[in-house]
């Protein structure tokens, strides 16, 4: 039964570079809706996506993308790429094509070939990102945002029933950001959204659903709101940094947001934000990620 | 200076048969002249257009503005009937530009002239371009160093492997004829005008099986430094027509034969992911 609910299902998956293992024995499942990828840098986030994008094939453990096995045949392969849409974090731009021209060669790479329907799809992915008007522009001449905008629109041609992105939310404004959200929640209604990012307030905002990747391994997988519930009672506003807090800042009130650790002297419980959860769940290993000064 | 046609307005009946066509040369011209300085029968005029029609012609303006320009090279393969999608694939490679082509021409007619010039004890200029300019056209397809959109062309329906073998094809087909036409500017025998094409059909695939390895900018300095240093230590003391003789093309056509094996063999490993080229 719930084989085919899933769009998604990896199971023990495994991989490594050389002798560095990437991922570990990763088990994950989703369907429709927003998932979010949350992790330090190196936890294997870039890695996962990729399988799940059909770039590179898992070492060990089964992958089931759309009801089909990508490592089968290639005709397997093929059918789950026509239901793609993928974001690559890195996504180097011809600069000397123009926002149309760019997002029109990856609609020919998608078999678009009717050249009146694919010019009007083009224009509707440009329209969903926000660049309708920048359609004729060089994309040597657009700014970062626009251009992570422009590989947005690419990864959304032809409403794919499966869409995978690699932050996103890079180089983004908070009103774009906004304008992002607002895309992909819509989009999660018809599709399964994979997204990995850095900051938690984009996965509070939009997914219903959180991963928190850490060494390879698979940390925490549920509901956002259940992640937020394991750090009730961890977070505390205080007088005074507590000494063996995992992470204490000074808030604009003077006092201390103190997160993990024994409770600090004048301490008042607060109520824990996504982040805190999240930097509670990967414990001591925050203390590098998120440096406090 | 619109004094005289102020405050009037051409009624519904005369818009209709100045926008079927139906009117007479000057009452025609005077209704243009009109709408265009009256608003009101400009929007008449808006009103009576069929919103279909009008939604093509704005559809077609959209298309011409934005859609880039594509290659000269590439319109001349679209009018002889390559298929428009096509095309757009391979207007993003640098190589089928005229700039690239028309570079490639150039010396390789420098080349060409130097031989002629030496009366035929000078064939290494052209001997070293020759089967150069269609590794170096393929390999520049690519990109700086790879193709930016490495990452998207691999996981797309379409197929990277094919993608890279639907350039090299238009790499060569746009130089091997131009190529050829100055091999029978040579001097000498007449089998020297086809000559050179064994080690540029054998250097092609040899730069393919390559570049799965080492990437195409590393792959097409090796087979370029190997191709300049045959053909150079030919040059001191063997006969000038030494690199293309019957013996070595036999080599070449090994290296070929060995190179597409090598392609072949990592597409059936490699074919359900990832990449065989």
């Amino acid at each position: 039964m719930s084989v085919s609910t899933h769009t998604v299902e990896l199971t023990g998956v495994g991989k490594r570079y050389g002798r560095a293992r990437a991922l570990t024995d990763v088990d994950l499942a989703f369907g429709r809706g927003v998932t979010g990828l949350l992790g330090p840098n190196g936890a294997g986030k870039t890695t996962l996506l990729r399988i799940v994008a059909t770039s590179i094939a898992a070492d060990s453990g089964e992958v089931r993308l759309l009801g089909r096995d990508p490592h089968s045949s290639f005709a397997d392969v093929t059918a789950v790429r026509r239901e793609l849409g993928y974001l690559p974090q890195e996504l180097g731009y011809p600069s000397d094509m123009t926002a149309f021209g760019f997002v029109e060669y990856v609609a020919v790479l998608k078999e678009w070939n009717d050249r009146e329907a694919r010019s009007q799809e083009v224009r509707r992915v440009l329209e969903l990102v926000g660049l309708a008007d920048q359609a004729p522009v060089r994309i040597s001449r657009l700014s970062g945002g626009q251009r992570r905008r422009v590989g947005l629109a690419q990864a959304l041609l032809g409403d794919p029933r499966l869409v995978v992105l690699d932050e996103p939310t890079t180089g983004l404004d908070p009103a774009q950001r906004a304008d992002l959200r607002r895309t992909l929640s819509a989009l999660g209604h018809r599709s399964a959204v994979l997204l990995s990012t850095h900051q938690t307030e984009d996965v509070a905002a939009l997914c219903e659903r959180v991963v928190v990747l850490a060494g390879g391994t698979v940390r925490f997988d549920g509901a956002v709101t259940d992640l937020v519930a394991t750090a009730q009672g961890r977070v505390w506003l205080a007088d005074e940094t507590g000494d063996d807090a995992l992470v204490s800042c000074r808030t604009g009130s003077g006092r201390h947001h103190v997160v993990g650790g024994t409770p600090p002297t004048g301490e008042d419980i607060a109520e824990p934000s996504l982040e805190d959860a999240y930097l509670l769940m990967l414990g001591p290993e925050a203390r590098r990620v998120h440096a406090p000064g | 200076m619109a004094t005289g046609t102020q405050g009037w307005h051409a009624d519904p009946a005369l818009l209709s048969s100045y926008l079927a066509g139906g009117l007479d040369a000057v009452t025609g011209a005077s209704v243009e002249q009109h709408v265009s300085r009256c608003e009101t029968c400009r929007a008449a005029v808006g009103r009576l257009i069929e919103p279909v029609l009008l939604e093509r012609t704005w559809a077609g303006i959209r298309a011409a503005v934005e859609r880039p320009v594509l290659p000269y090279p590439l319109r001349l393969a679209r009018r002889w009937g390559l298929p428009e999608p096509t095309v757009v694939l391979l207007a993003s490679a640098a190589s089928l530009r005229s700039a690239w082509l028309v570079g490639a021409f150039l010396s390789l007619s420098f080349a060409t002239l130097a031989a002629y010039a030496s009366g035929g004890t000078a064939l290494a200029p052209f001997l070293l371009a020759a089967p150069l300019v269609p590794v170096l056209g393929v390999a520049a397809a690519y990109g700086p160093r790879q193709d930016p959109l490495e990452a998207l062309i691999a996981t797309a329906p379409y197929g990277r492997t094919r993608l890279i073998l639907l350039r090299t094809i238009a790499v060569l087909v746009s130089v091997l004829p131009g190529t050829a036409l100055l091999g029978l500017a040579l001097p000498g025998p007449l089998w020297l005008a086809a000559a050179w094409l064994g080690p540029a059909l054998a250097l092609v695939p040899v730069l393919l099986a390559l570049a799965g390895f080492v990437g195409p900018r590393t792959a097409a300095t090796i087979v370029s430094l190997a191709w300049s240093g045959v053909v150079l230590a030919s040059a001191r003391g063997l006969a000038p027509t030494w690199p293309v003789e019957a013996a070595q093309q036999a080599v070449y056509l090994v290296l070929a034969v060995a190179a597409c094996a090598v392609i072949a063999a990592r597409t059936g490993s490699d074919r359900r992911l990832g990449v065989a080229l």
